[in-house]
């Protein structure tokens, strides 16, 4: 039998955020609408990991409206104010806060008009969820939220507010590293399970389980995406991915060289999401976008470990490294 | 039940599924023109002379480009402004733009870059980052030390730590050069408006700052110039720095026609920042109860002909060297090193991505010498609240490492209960 399964498995932590003291700084504005609508603005470009997805649910459920009733204007420097850079696992933390903070500003905007229509002698007595304000502990007593929009803003109100959140960080000191240089952490296990062909050298991952601490999950689905894309990018760089220098030159610069993994390289994915709510996050949220990726490789690497008895130190594990792999432990053998 | 926690359908999914959603090679404007680059095929050399005279001939050429045509500032660059848009006397890697070409179709803008004749005097090129470290080795940047960047982290005592140690462990690891893959490569578009403004849609991740860089080149303010990113076909760190931005902007202003530009996937792999391939050489000591003593690491960062995020991302590599792990006794050094390869910058992970080949192997290692599971070593180190890492960082809140380490234990078929000392009681 040439085919030899093992198990592997890789811990990580990794600190979110530019760090170091850098100025990690999102700003987002919020406006309500006459009809309980609102249009959130912020400067962060959502590249296809989701961010207008995840600031319109923060955004709905600070105000306390539906999250379909929320639309997210980003990434225009015309109309849109600086959000930072979509990196460093930085967006729902950083440009969540600062949602967060636009709409608490303009939600206490509307309640302070609303207590009065309420009869409640505090905004603290107020709660908004799905569209209706009422009173805390007395949640007969209500006002529509478009309705109580409409009347705050022909009494002359004007539901705006604008957050801006700054991730706290210090710089590391330059002759010692000491320092606390990134807030917050995010951590993961992956377990891989790879199968080995020991003739061909060709390695399989099968499954990997992935958990990992994102604080709280704003969106679940997004959680998982990212989980599974991150494996992809990590089964990638763990086997086939390399680009190819010759005096300094690219000479693999297509996907028929540079090979990246298809949906058949894809291995089963068992996503497990850990909430450990993070204080300072929006929601307890704190990012799993790079942390995703980090564990892969070194899992599918301890796998094969586990499965041939071979330490592979070289990225990608490639069946040639394999097989010479295998050849030198025989070698040492005999 | 609220909105934090579910899973709504996102807003962008039905345009993405069906194929409405805008990226910026979708987009078109009359009289638009196109842009093609010449890049150097050298890693190092003089330009010696750019001959456009073939190029503006080809129909449909409306302009060649050069470095004199730069308005502003000839330089780009997240940290420090090291990558001229257009190179002047010097290329120092491959991906280097010389020219720029402008035309009515992308066809003529092709053959107009075919035709232009750069005239390179071949220089040594600087390739293997530990041989460009070395004392009197010549520099890739004449302004700066080939070392961008180092950054020592120093905690305990590492010779005390081993001789605490019952086993060591010592290798050497490397990574390769990566590139980020995403889906759609590059692509901008670039016009004036009305107001006689410069708006860029480009694929990009992070509008402003592509603001502060265009101006620069431009020699422009700020408030004349308009990002905006349309959809984006992914991105993992691969569009932090400039690449069509600046040449799609000179393009626009020179000729006042909106210009596009379009990679193709060959060209794009040229164009944008790759993964620093890293040497991680790795010395871990443990007792033979399987706790960590020491680690001394040297991790050394190729960046390439430019710097980009190259300090940040070798900062990280450091930070991040130990692991998710208490270790008393930490001594690492991280380097990042010019060279005459293509440049290295951001790319998802962001320096923390490289290390865990090394410390996971390194733990996989120590359990199998002191015959433990490899779930036991990493439990009896592993990060807990209250915890201070190798740069004495107290983790004050959110620790949940351990709880992660159970989840993927039991889903893996493994019985923690079994594999942590004394079992689970001890937590």
């Amino acid at each position: 039998m040439s085919k030899k399964r093992g198990t592997g498995m890789a811990c990580c932590f990794y600190g979110t955020g530019y760090g170091n003291g850098f100025p990690d700084v999102s700003t987002a504005n919020v406006e309500i609408h006459d009809d309980g609508s609102a249009t959130v603005h912020t400067g962060a470009v959502d590249c296809g990991q989701g961010s207008n997805t995840i600031l319109a649910q923060i955004a709905a459920e600070e105000l306390g409206i539906p999250y379909n009733w929320v639309t997210v204007v980003s990434a225009d420097t015309d109309t849109t104010p600086d959000a930072g850079t979509t990196a460093a696992t930085r967006q729902t933390y950083a440009s969540g806060n600062a949602v967060q903070m636009a709409c608490r500003q303009a939600r206490e905007t509307l309640f302070e008009y609303t207590r009065s229509l309420l009869g409640v002698n505090t905004i603290a007595g107020l709660v908004a969820r799905e569209g209706v304000i009422y009173v805390k502990g007395y949640p007969e007593k209500y006002i529509t939220y478009p309705e109580a929009a409409a009347r705050a803003r022909l009494a002359g109100c004007r539901l705006v507010g604008q957050g801006t959140f700054v991730t706290h960080t210090t710089a590391v000191d330059r002759e010692t590293g000491q320092g606390a240089p990134y807030w917050p952490y995010a951590f993961g296990t992956q377990i891989a399970e790879v199968e080995v062909d020991t003739e061909t050298g060709e390695v399989r991952v099968l499954k990997l389980v992935a958990a990992h601490d994102v604080g709280r999950a704003v969106n679940r689905q997004g959680v998982e995406g990212q989980i599974a894309g991150g494996i992809g990018q990590g089964v990638g760089m763990a086997l086939m991915e390399k680009v190819h220098l010759k005096q300094g030159r690219i000479i693999n610069n297509s996907f028929s060289t540079y090979l990246i993994p298809t949906t058949l390289d894809m291995p089963e994915v068992q996503p497990l999401i850990v909430e450990s709510y993070e204080p300072t996050g929006p929601y307890g949220a704190k990012g799993v976008g790079e942390p995703a990726t980090i564990p892969t490789v070194p899992a599918i690497i301890n796998a094969i470990y586990d499965a041939i008895g071979v330490r592979i130190t070289e990225l990608p594990a490639t069946p040639e490294k394999i097989l010479a792999a295998l050849r030198a432990k025989e070698g040492e053998k005999q | 039940m609220g909105a934090i926690g579910a899973s709504p359908a996102r807003g962008d999914a039905r345009a993405k599924v069906t194929g409405e959603a805008i990226y910026p090679a979708d987009i078109v404007f009359p009289g638009m023109i196109y842009g093609q680059a010449i890049r150097s095929p050298h890693p190092h050399a003089r330009i010696v002379n750019i001959d456009t005279a073939a190029a503006l001939k080809v129909p449909g050429v409306l302009c060649v480009l050069t470095a004199r045509d730069i308005p502003g500032h000839n330089g780009q660059g997240v940290l420090f402004q090291d990558m001229p848009v257009l190179a002047r006397n010097e290329v120092r890697s491959v991906n280097d733009v010389v020219a720029l070409v402008g035309a009515t179709t992308p066809a003529a803008a092709r053959e107009g870059a075919a035709r232009i004749k750069v005239d390179y005097e071949e220089l040594p090129a600087l390739l293997d980052p530990v041989a460009a470290m070395q004392p009197g080795a010549p520099r890739v940047h004449p302004d700066r030390e080939n070392i961008i960047y180092h950054l020592p982290v120093r905690k305990g005592d590492v010779k005390a730590g081993f001789a605490a140690a019952d086993v060591v462990v010592e290798n050497t690891y490397r990574t390769q050069f990566l590139d980020h893959a995403f889906l759609q490569p590059e692509a901008a578009v670039a016009r004036l408006d009305e107001r006689g403004h410069l708006v860029i849609y480009v694929a990009t991740q992070y509008v402003h700052w592509d603001r502060t860089e265009v101006a620069r080149v431009l020699g422009w303010n700020q408030d004349r110039v308009r990002i905006v990113a349309p959809a984006v076909g992914g991105a993992f760190g691969g569009r932090e720095d400039m690449t069509l931005q600046t040449l799609v902007a000179l393009l626009a202003v020179h000729t006042r026609r909106p210009a596009k530009m379009v990679l193709s996937r060959e060209e794009s792999f040229f164009a944008h920042s790759k993964r620093h391939p890293m040497i991680m050489r790795y010395k871990t000591g443990a007792t033979r109860e399987g706790k960590l003593t020491a680690l001394e690491a040297e991790i050394i960062g190729d960046s390439g002909a430019y710097c980009s995020w190259a300090p940040n991302v070798l900062r990280k590599a450091a930070i991040h060297a130990t692991g998710p792990y208490v270790i008393p006794n930490v001594k690492i050094d991280a380097y990042a090193v010019y060279t005459n390869n293509p440049f290295t910058g951001a790319m998802r992970g962001f320096g923390a991505t490289q290390p865990p080949l090394a410390y996971e192997s390194q733990m996989d290692e120590l359990a199998a010498r002191l015959g433990i599971h490899p779930f036991t070593i990493r439990w009896l180190n592993a990060f807990r609240q209250g915890d201070v890492t190798a740069t004495g960082q107290v983790l004050e809140s959110s620790v949940g490492l351990t709880e992660t380490m159970l989840q993927a234990a039991r889903a893996a078929g493994w019985s923690p209960d079994e594999l942590i000392p004394g079992g689970m009681q001890d937590e």
